[in-house]
C-alpha cells in the first residue's frame, strides 16, 4: 500500500538554479545557502521515495492567463524544462508517475475536490530547483537523471485570489485520501515548495519578516492547525506580496494528518530577494489508516 | 461559506508599494503579459530585441505601455496590469537577474539594494499598512 512517509518544505528561488547551471554553488555568498540542504540530501538519499509529489506554482510558464487552473495535476510520463527567458535549464527531463497521477486526480474528483488534469507540460525553476537542492550531489551537481518519480501539482497563486490556506491544507488531506487507496507499494514524499517572506514587485521590493517566518515554521510542527486560518491579506502585509506562496506548504502539511516530527531546519536570509526557508518532517502517521 | 469579494480586494489598496495582481489589472494587463509570455521563444527574444517598436505593434497594446515597456519602467508596467511573473520574461531578455530587475522599482541602486538584502532586507516595520502606519 502506498504510503506518505515525510513532508519536505523547501524555497524554490530561481537564482539557486542559475548558481547550480553555472557552476558557482561554492561562492561565499551562496556557499551558507546549499550547505542548509547537505543533511537532507543524505537523509533522502537513505530514505530513497519512489515517489515525490511536488506542490508547487507555475510562474507563468505553463499556464499564462488564457487559463488558470486554481489547481493541477500532472498525469503525463515526463516533463520537460521550460524556457524562461534563459533558454531551458540544462537539468534532466522529469519523469512522471502517470498512473498514480490519475488516481489520484480521479480520487480527489469523486472526493467532491475538482483539480485540473494536465497531460502536456513544461516545468519551471518551481519544479526543477527543488529537486535539485534535494538530488544534486555533495558538490551540487545536477544528476544525469532524477532518481524519483514526480507528480507535480500546480497551484495559482499569481492571479488573486490564490486558493485559501484552509482549502489547500483540505487538498492536502485529500491527497492523503488518495494515496491511501492505492495499491502498490510506494514510499511517497509530498513537498510543499516556494515562500518564505519575500515581495518581488514595487516600491517595498525586498520585504523580508524573519520573526513570522520562524513563528510559521514552529507552528508547522507544534500547531500547524493555526496555519489553516491566516488570511491572504496578512500574508501580503507581513510577508511581501510573494510570500503567499507559503499557502502551498499547507497542501504538504495538511497531507501529514497528525503528528510529525521536525528532523531538520534551514532558514537563511537572503538568497536573491527572498528568505530561505527548508523544513524536512516525518510523518508518524504513515502507517496507520486515514481517517 | 460565500466571501465578501469587495472587502476581501478593499484592503489590497493598503499595502504600501504593492500592486496587487486582481482581476482588474489581470484584465487590464491581458495583452501586456501574453506579450511577456511570447519572449519564451528565443525566435521572438531575437526579434524583438532587433526591433522593440515593431515587434511590440504586433499586439493590442496601449502607446503608454508600448512606453513603459521600451523604457522598462516595471513600476509604470505593474499599474497598467503586468504581472512580475510574466514581466520576468522581458527582464531575462535583457539577461538581468531576478534581483538586479527587481532593484530597479525601488529607487535604490543595484548596490543599494543588494546590501539592503545582504543587511537582512527591508523590515516590515512601518511597511504593513497606509492607514494604520505600522
Amino acid at each position: 500500500m502506498a504510503r506518505i512517509t515525510h513532508g519536505i518544505a523547501t524555497s524554490h528561488i530561481p537564482a539557486i538554479g542559475a548558481m547550480i547551471d553555472q557552476g558557482r554553488t561554492d561562492e561565499p555568498y551562496w556557499r551558507p545557502i546549499f550547505a542548509g540542504y547537505d543533511w537532507t540530501k543524505q537523509y533522502v538519499a537513505q530514505e530513497r521515495p519512489d515517489v515525490v509529489i511536488l506542490v508547487y506554482n507555475d510562474h507563468a510558464s505553463a499556464f499564462d492567463m488564457k487559463i488558470i487552473p486554481t489547481f493541477a495535476i500532472g498525469c503525463a510520463e515526463e516533463y520537460r524544462p521550460a524556457d524562461e527567458g534563459w533558454g531551458p535549464r540544462p537539468v534532466p527531463p522529469v519523469p512522471g508517475h502517470a498512473d498514480l497521477a490519475w488516481h489520484i486526480a480521479q480520487s480527489c474528483i469523486l472526493d467532491e475536490f475538482d483539480i485540473t488534469i494536465i497531460n502536456e507540460m513544461e516545468v519551471d525553476h518551481g519544479l526543477t530547483v527543488p529537486l535539485d537542492v534535494i538530488f544534486d550531489s555533495a558538490d551540487n551537481r545536477t544528476p544525469d537523471k532524477w532518481p524519483v518519480k514526480v507528480v507535480p501539482v500546480a497551484v495559482n497563486v499569481v492571479t488573486y485570489p490564490p486558493p485559501s490556506g484552509n482549502r489547500c491544507w483540505m487538498l492536502g488531506e485529500a491527497i492523503a485520501r488518495a494515496v491511501e487507496s492505492y495499491p502498490e507499494d510506494l514510499n511517497i514524499h509530498i513537498w510543499g515548495t516556494g515562500g518564505m517572506s519575500h515581495q518581488l514587485q514595487g516600491p517595498r521590493a525586498g520585504l523580508i519578516n524573519k520573526e513570522w517566518d520562524q513563528n510559521f515554521l514552529d507552528l508547522m510542527t507544534s500547531d500547524p492547525e493555526k496555519l489553516r486560518t491566516i488570511e491572504h491579506i496578512e500574508y501580503l502585509r507581513e510577508t511581501g506580496s510573494e510570500g503567499i506562496e507559503m499557502v502551498m506548504w499547507l497542501i504538504m502539511r495538511g497531507a501529514l494528518q497528525g503528528t510529525v516530527t521536525e528532523l531538520h531546519r534551514h532558514y537563511h536570509v537572503p538568497c536573491s530577494n527572498t528568505a530561505l526557508g527548508h523544513l524536512v518532517l516525518k510523518n508518524e502517521v504513515a502507517d496507520t489508516p486515514v481517517a | 461559506m460565500p466571501r465578501d469579494v469587495a472587502a476581501y480586494l478593499a484592503e489590497f489598496d493598503d499595502i504600501p508599494g504593492t500592486r496587487v495582481y486582481t482581476a482588474r489589472r489581470a484584465r487590464q494587463g491581458y495583452h501586456l503579459n501574453q506579450f511577456a509570455m511570447s519572449l519564451m521563444k528565443e525566435d521572438n527574444r531575437t526579434r524583438f530585441l532587433a526591433d522593440q517598436r515593431a515587434y511590440l505593434d504586433e499586439w493590442q497594446l496601449s502607446d503608454e505601455i508600448k512606453q513603459a515597456v521600451i523604457d522598462r519602467d516595471y513600476n509604470r508596467l505593474l499599474d497598467l496590469g503586468g504581472n512580475i511573473y510574466f514581466l520576468a520574461k522581458l527582464f531575462s531578455t535583457d539577461r538581468l537577474s531576478f534581483q538586479d530587475a527587481v532593484s530597479t522599482m525601488t529607487g535604490m541602486t543595484k548596490e543599494e539594494y543588494f546590501q539592503m538584502m545582504v543587511g537582512g532586507g527591508r523590515s516590515p516595520h512601518g511597511q504593513r499598512s497606509i492607514k494604520g502606519q505600522y
